[in-house]
């Protein structure tokens, strides 16, 4: 069972991303609202999505389980963070 | 279909023979062969009424999952031009540059790629046609670019003033920019005689019909997307392209829209394995799945067939510069598994029409069973280089003993025996497969070296993968004030994938007793970083 709450899980995404982006030019706000879609912002893309929740898994330590996500929120930023915090607490 | 044709012909005989039939699947709606041909024959005589007798006989399309994007690229053909893609998902700097070198007079774009347009065409010096077929009021791109003609969807000329034009036997179907090692992308010429060929061939081996749906998971820089579009086209069948949003769920749309043929990379298949999306039986409507673009790993296809147990699975192989793909390999549960090597599924053999040949360093042909550069001939080896006789004539030769010119694909292959499969084994040079996009390290390096005015700059694919290298990782030699501002500038000149993740200053770059930069100690270094 781990400690990580939506909030950490949010942090961590926000500071993996803005360092991807800041090599293109580009910036992520700090506090991107819940329904903020990672893949429509352009910031992320299948390719880009993989490779995070490699990152995701490395960072937190842990296996994490996709398979409840569900791929219409997969690229949001609140029902991902909410997904992530939920399956690192089972 | 007329050997001596266009690409185009299998389409215009579908919209004839199908008008009601859907042709494409595109921004969630359907669209006949009868209404894409009128959008299409619509393009194609603006085109001629505005750029007639262009020199060079090419038209740019800058739409990208649109209908624009298919009835440009079909207008393009039916005004008698090859078609250059373009993407607004690429840097604008390279999307830029290719149509500067291709030096196109017409340019087809779609409403989500104005927001472009401006950079991407400053600084040409001749007239441009610039076609916006589904935009409505470009009064503003009219006042900005008085210099060009500006054509709205309003102003497009009648489909019945288009003039069917043949193309002739050398005339190119499509351009295509692929990554050089030079730092400049190579444009690949691609005849309607190299195409041809290939899409008879493709069509009739997987008995496409009316009925088919396919996928179409590739951008249309992709020389991939050509299967896609004209394999389906050829037959009266529906090519079916999810949004950029419905590329994440893969699945969802087989099952939704019900497809037939899928084909993708098979990065896909690890992407799909990833979010839990291949259980058993999920995907009964595939009666084909075909993978192409990077090597194959035997896991993925034992996850796809489980997931797609109604289909048989093939791997396709080919550089752009041999038309899409020229040699394939049928996977079969009970044999193959043992004839692939190193985990990862065989190239298989040429496609009938196709030669190849297996060659050491010195152009030699080798031994049975020994490993040497794939060379290949026949009618799909294309045109060359765009502008660039000395690159054609180093990658298209003619080898010793022989009497045609053969492509030398870099590709490094192996056949055990006269019945056996060719067997992928890796690049002969620098160049490295990152998700199914083929990068020439030797670009990466150019660019950082001129950004940079440092020399020694090594570019490796890191971390390594069974199917080539998740990105890129770079080596320099001396210092830099700011490694973040480089970065920068080197992302404005090359694709997400090409840009390094990391940039390693060191000193003094190691060399091998050849006197080269060590890449085995550079990657032994990275392996200890990890």
């Amino acid at each position: 069972m781990s400690g990580v709450s939506a909030a950490d899980v949010k942090k961590f995404i926000v500071s993996h991303l803005s360092k991807e982006l800041e090599s293109s030019g580009r910036m992520l706000n700090g506090d991107p609202p819940d329904d903020f879609d990672l893949l429509q912002e352009g910031i992320i893309d299948s390719l880009g999505m993989f490779n995070l929740t490699a990152e995701l898994e490395e960072h937190f330590g842990q296996e994490i389980d996709f398979e409840g996500l569900d791929p219409e929120e997969m690229t949001i930023i609140g029902p991902l963070c909410r997904y992530v915090e939920r399956t690192l607490r089972q | 279909m007329n050997k001596n044709g266009s690409l185009a012909d299998g389409f215009l005989d579908s919209a004839t023979y199908y008008p009601q039939h859907n042709a494409v699947f595109v921004d969630n709606t359907f669209i006949r062969y009868d209404e894409l041909y009128e959008t299409a024959a619509r393009i194609a005589a603006t085109i001629q009424q505005y750029t007639p007798d262009p020199e060079p006989r090419l038209t740019a399309v800058f739409a990208y999952r649109s209908v624009t994007a298919f009835s440009g690229v079909l207008g393009s053909l039916l005004a008698g031009n090859g078609y250059v893609p373009l993407n607004r998902t690429f840097p604008i700097e390279r999307t830029r540059m290719m149509l500067e070198r291709s030096e196109c007079r017409s340019v087809v774009v779609d409403m989500p790629s104005i927001a472009q347009i401006d950079q991407v065409i400053v600084g040409i010096p001749y007239r441009l046609l610039l076609v916006f077929p589904d935009t409505e009021d470009i009064s503003q791109l009219r006042d900005k670019w008085p210099q060009h003609m500006v054509i709205a969807r309003a102003d497009l000329a009648c489909s019945g003033r288009w003039t069917h034009t043949q193309p002739n036997r050398n005339d190119i179907a499509y351009l295509l920019f692929t990554s050089g090692s030079t730092g400049i992308p190579k444009g690949v010429m691609v005849g309607h005689r190299n195409v041809i060929p290939f899409v008879t061939y493709m069509a009739d081996r997987y008995g496409i019909t009316d009925n088919d749906r396919l996928s179409q998971m590739f951008d249309m820089t992709f020389d991939l997307s050509v299967f896609d579009m004209f394999v389906t086209w050829e037959k009266g069948a529906c090519v079916c392209c999810p949004s950029q949003k419905t590329l994440m769920k893969p699945g969802k749309f087989i099952n939704d829209l019900q497809l037939t043929v899928w084909f993708s990379v098979p990065s896909t298949v690890v992407f799909m394995k990833r979010f839990k999306m291949l259980k058993r039986g999920s995907y009964p409507s595939l009666r084909w799945s075909l993978f192409c673009g990077e090597p194959l790993p035997v896991g993925s296809v034992q996850e796809w067939e489980k997931a797609a147990p109604n289909s048989i699975i093939e791997n396709l192989y080919g550089p752009t510069e041999l038309t899409i793909a020229c040699t394939l390999y049928r996977w079969n549960r009970k044999e193959s598994i043992d004839v692939s090597e190193m985990g990862i599924v065989p190239i298989g053999d040429p496609y009938p029409d196709m030669k190849a040949i297996i060659v050491d360093e010195h152009l030699r042909e080798v031994a049975e069973g020994t490993s040497g550069e794939l060379l290949m001939t026949g009618p799909q080896m294309t045109l060359g280089y765009w502008k660039e006789p000395a690159r054609t004539s180093q990658a298209f030769i003619v080898p010793a003993g022989k009497s045609d010119p053969y492509y030398r694909t870099g590709d490094r292959v192996r056949r055990a025996g006269p019945d056996k499969p060719l067997i992928y084994l890796g690049r002969v040079d620098f160049q490295v497969k990152i998700h199914g996009h083929r990068v020439e390290l030797g670009e990466i390096e150019a660019v950082i070296r001129e950004e940079s005015g440092l020399d020694g700059v090594v570019a490796l694919g890191w971390p390594e993968t069974e199917s080539g290298a998740a990105g890129v990782q770079v080596f320099i030699e001396g210092e830099y004030d700011s490694i973040e501002t480089l970065r920068q500038k080197v992302a404005r000149r090359l694709p997400d994938c090409m840009v390094p993740s990391r940039f390693h200053l060191m000193d003094k770059l190691p060399l091998n007793t050849n006197g080269k930069y060590d890449r085995k100690r550079l990657i032994a270094i990275l392996k200890e970083l990890s």
